[in-house]
């Protein structure tokens, strides 16, 4: 009879605390008597910032996460949560479940101590709220927009904008006053719940930022061996099914959304020749962090590699496809990289 | 589970709580003491941990905090250099036609500093640094001077920008944008009531409340001279901060930076800079902010503990207990939110009572969210003023001169208390005071 | 002379930590001019202004304490005796400052010899080191523990003598 407390990133309020929710509710249902998880908010016990700490040093037992508030600690952690322009949830799914990315998980996660169970997938976020039309790179030039990350930083950058870095809570008030000339945020629903739709008149798409992202579960390593092979199992089968029902979710709340983006402010699409040098521009610095940082550089290159393989089925199926083969970065100048 | 019922650590903790602040201990290390007791008594000192985490994520990780020092930088600059000083002197000649000319000042400079700021402890020991002196040198009653002071220097909490307010919409579905403007007219009207409230002291207790004597008045062109020259600045260095956020240059932390960097150019152009007195404003400043900071670093100690330990289980499964017509649960909900008031800080109440409350409120078809989430911040405004844990009143003892008893400060905030309950009263029977403004500015 | 000893290392570190205000006060102003009147944002000042309020607030704890400072209710306090009014300071420290104080010391110690030992840095726009900053938390915990011995100190032996 285990005990676990479990915390999370998210507050009650964000709507990808629901991940949390139904893994834990799942897990509860699963695993009887053997195991009880007691699931916190986020912010209740430690602020979103201090999940992973907490869950390394053992204070709580698991926090649900976004692996690239990890960054700092290895860049590897930002392609195990996102994208520039690459995956979409899809990708993410088959590359985790049959492509080996699991292992990556496992693996960053395991030299902190930890396990990860990664249980949600959203498909692409909203992209850049603004006052003006933007639909080429002529348009982006100067911008000053909030965008969180690294890798989407220097893209940004190399396309001629500027990332301005902002607490989450000042984006709302900097937009309406226009301290920033537009931001991002999350996806189209999470957005319309900030009330972007307020204080900007356009939005411009696809998020190319961020195409996709994972959520999940990190696990202190202790309270993870204590459990029986058999609960460990059955954690293991409701992470599976929270992913499989978190693309669902996310996909039916941005289309709701959508719709009320829609009648409130002018959307717009980015034309196909933007896209294409912003994908230029993403594969550069791809390969950039890569040659900076060998554990993300691995990460990267399996993607590449899965993007690869899976094309020729991809493209044969077409158009009953699962998405795209994005044009991305090459594999022998990420293998380049790697192997330094 | 082992170890005590939620129930029990939540009594035992507020117990500590109660006992440290009758024995005189720092506040700041009350909270954290009684955080890491009651982590022990409840058998769990593995969920200390959660101390460290919270302090650095909560309040060294927090740009927006770097508002504190630099506020109170700017009300240093302001007092060391006798501009504040000679300021209420000016207002005070201007105002001595009016009665309880200085405190209507006081009014009305808060609901200014409110618009640039909404962090209390710098609202309040700015207020107080430049007011408090001027009031009781020129015959105030010390409880009005510090009642007004002190409840007037909360608003800026309620009066958008403010940080309580953002801290509520990223704990529920609601956005920033539309709490701001669902706080603005109940901040601002609140304002008002004080400010009527003095007027109606002045006239009927005048030695409360005096006006200035005949002799002391120089002459009418001497006195404009006077007022642009001393009351004009600091009321500049105000606009200049809205300016700057309402013109879209910088966001409100920003702006507390521009604030002290136009104060020590007022400080400078006035030809009062010392690099004596300079260094003085930033020992001041670092004390304040250190004190100020400190007591938020004990603060989510305590609430951290308090969740963990299972306090706030307890209180939910009580809450839900309760069934009730939704008017008499919102009754009960806004009392315990009162009561609460008297012994936490707005954070702890804030992150305690929304996820029990919030749930209930949105299951029931009649009651506005935005209505409801707005009431319980003006009735937060009381959580500064209640004894024995008034953080307003806190502040003003650190810096009202000891001839000022602890005992007049809470005597002081008592009417204003009951203008706070008044207004609470106001927006439950016209909910339009609070839904009006938002629908006008987003529908 | 412990007492002198640890008033004059906090006094000293006080006094040059106040001065830290100023430079994120610069900061953050010449971030707002180059973003607002040169289109051209740091991308540094964000993390940075937000570290060097970290480190100032955090270690002029002690400093403040050292100067009596923190906020405390003296409502029931100032009616007793000296004798007692000591007696019952005393046991305040006894009872909150000091276990406080060493969670924070200990846990701090740890939080910090992580981060030390992964090399953790931020993870936003730039990647500033972020290991100085939480072992400025384990700097400041043993900086406000010792002037705790020093204020017991003062208390067992009488504030007003050693002042003198
Ligand atoms: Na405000
Ligand atoms: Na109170």
């Amino acid at each position: 009879q285990d005990n676990w407390m479990m915390t999370t990133t998210w507050p009650s309020s964000l709507e990808l605390i629901e991940f949390d929710k139904h893994f834990v509710d799942l897990a509860n249902k699963l695993t009887g008597d053997t195991l009880t998880i007691d699931f916190f908010e986020g912010g209740s016990l430690v602020p979103a910032g201090e999940v992973f700490g907490a869950v390394q040093s053992g204070t709580v037992q698991a926090g649900a996460d976004w692996p690239g508030y990890w960054a700092g600690r290895d860049a590897a952690f930002t392609p195990l949560a996102t994208t520039p322009a690459l995956f979409n949830a899809v990708d993410y799914v088959n590359w985790i479940q049959q492509w080996g990315g699991r292992e990556f998980y496992e693996k960053t996660y395991g030299e902190f101590g930890m396990v990860y169970l990664p249980y949600g997938v959203t498909n692409n976020e909203s992209g850049f709220h603004t006052n003006k039309s933007m639909t080429t790179l002529e348009d982006l030039q100067g911008m000053r927009l909030r965008v969180s990350g690294n890798e989407q930083g220097r893209i940004l950058e190399r396309l001629g904008g500027s990332q301005v870095s902002m607490a989450g809570g000042e984006v709302y008030q900097s937009l309406e006053r226009g301290v920033i000339d537009g931001g991002e945020f999350s996806t189209p629903n999470v957005d319309y719940s900030a009330g972007f739709q307020q204080v900007t008149t356009h939005w411009s798409t696809p998020g190319w930022h961020q195409s996709a992202s994972v959520f999940g579960v990190a696990i202190n390593k202790g309270a993870w061996d204590a459990l029986d092979a058999d609960t460990q199992e059955k954690l293991r089968i409701a992470a599976d099914a929270t992913m499989l029902w978190s693309l669902s979710f996310t996909e039916k709340r941005a289309t709701e959304a959508y719709s009320k983006w829609d009648e409130e402010v002018t959307v717009e699409r980015y034309t196909d020749e933007a896209l294409a040098e912003v994908q230029n521009v993403a594969n550069e610095v791809i390969v950039e962090v890569s040659c900076e940082s060998p554990t993300a550089g691995a990460v990267y290159l399996s993607m590449a590699e899965y993007l690869g393989n899976y094309s020729q089925w991809r493209e044969a199926s077409a158009p009953y496809n699962l998405g795209r083969t994005p044009n991305g970065p090459s594999i022998e100048e990420l293998q380049a990289c790697v192997d330094g | 589970m082992t170890g005590l019922g939620g129930e029990s650590i939540a009594l035992i903790m507020f117990g500590l709580l109660v006992l440290g602040l009758m024995m005189g201990h720092p506040l700041a290390f009350v909270l954290g003491g009684t955080a890491v007791l009651g982590a022990l008594i409840a058998g769990k000192p593995m969920v200390l941990g959660i101390v460290i985490n919270r302090i650095f994520g909560d309040v060294i990780d927090n740009y927006t905090l770097i508002a504190i020092p630099l506020f109170v930088l700017m009300a240093q600059f302001l007092s060391n250099s006798g501009v504040t000083d000679k300021m209420f002197e000016s207002l005070r000649l201007l105002m001595s036609n009016v009665r309880g000319g200085l405190a209507l000042a006081v009014v009305f400079i808060s609901i200014l500093l409110a618009a640039t700021t909404g962090i209390i402890g710098a609202s309040i020991t700015v207020m107080g640094v430049m007011a408090l002196r001027p009031m009781l040198q020129y015959g105030y009653a010390p409880t009005l001077t510090t009642g007004v002071i002190a409840a007037s220097g909360c608003l800026g909490i309620l009066i958008p920008p403010s940080i309580m307010l953002i801290l509520m919409a990223s704990y529920s579905p609601l956005s920033v944008g539309e709490l701001f403007a669902g706080a603005m007219l109940p901040g601002v009207i609140l304002g008002l009531l004080y400010a009527g409230w003095v007027a109606i002291v002045a006239a009927v207790r005048p030695d409360m409340a005096p006006s200035v004597q005949p002799d002391d008045m120089p002459p009418r062109r001497e006195l404009v001279l006077m007022l642009l020259k001393e009351a004009m600045p600091p009321l500049l260095l105000i606009f200049g901060i809205l300016g700057s956020l309402l013109a879209g240059i910088a966001t409100a932390t920003e702006a507390s930076a521009i604030g002290a960097a136009l104060a020590l150019a007022i400080v400078i152009a006035r030809r009062r800079f010392t690099l004596a007195g300079f260094y003085d404003a930033l020992k001041e400043t670092g004390k304040t902010s250190a004190m100020i900071l400190f007591i938020v670093v004990g603060a989510t100690a305590f609430t951290g503990v308090f969740n963990i330990t299972g306090g706030l289980r307890a209180t939910q499964e009580i809450i839900r207990g309760l069934d009730m017509e939704p008017w008499m649960l919102m009754t009960v909900m806004m009392f315990i939110v009162f009561i609460l008031g008297a012994f936490l800080d707005w954070t702890g109440i804030v992150l305690l009572s929304f996820p029990i409350f919030l749930p209930i409120v949105q299951e029931m078809p009649s009651v506005d969210l935005l209505w409801f989430v707005v009431l319980m911040s003006i009735v937060l405004q009381t959580s500064f003023l209640t004894p024995p844990f008034g953080y307003a009143l806190f502040y003003l003892r650190a810096i009202a001169p000891k001839e000022v008893k602890t005992t007049d400060i809470i005597k002081g905030v008592l009417p204003f208390i009951g203008l706070i309950l008044l207004m609470c009263v106001a927006v439950a029977l016209v909910p339009g005071l609070v839904t009006w403004l938002p629908a006008t500015l987003y529908r | 002379m412990i007492i002198k000893a640890i008033d004059a290392i906090n006094e000293f570190v006080g006094r040059i930590v106040v001065v830290l205000a100023v430079l994120f006060a610069a900061i953050i102003i010449y971030d707002v001019i180059m973003r607002y009147a040169l289109n051209a944002p740091t991308r540094w000042a964000f993390d940075l202004s937000k570290q060097l309020y970290g480190f100032y607030f955090i270690l002029l704890g002690a400093y403040a304490l050292k100067h009596q400072a923190h906020v405390r209710v003296d409502l029931l306090l100032e009616r007793f005796p000296s004798g007692v009014q000591r007696v019952v300071e005393i046991l305040g420290y006894v009872i909150f400052f000091f276990p406080f104080t060493w969670v924070f010391l200990t846990r701090s110690y740890d939080f910090a010899s992580t981060s030390w030992a992964q090399g953790e840095t931020t993870y936003g726009a730039v990647a500033l080191p972020i290991y100085p900053l939480k072992a400025a938390l384990c700097v400041a915990a043993a900086l406000l523990l010792i002037q705790g011995v020093s204020e017991v100190l003062k208390l067992i032996f009488g504030r007003q003598e050693i002042v003198q």
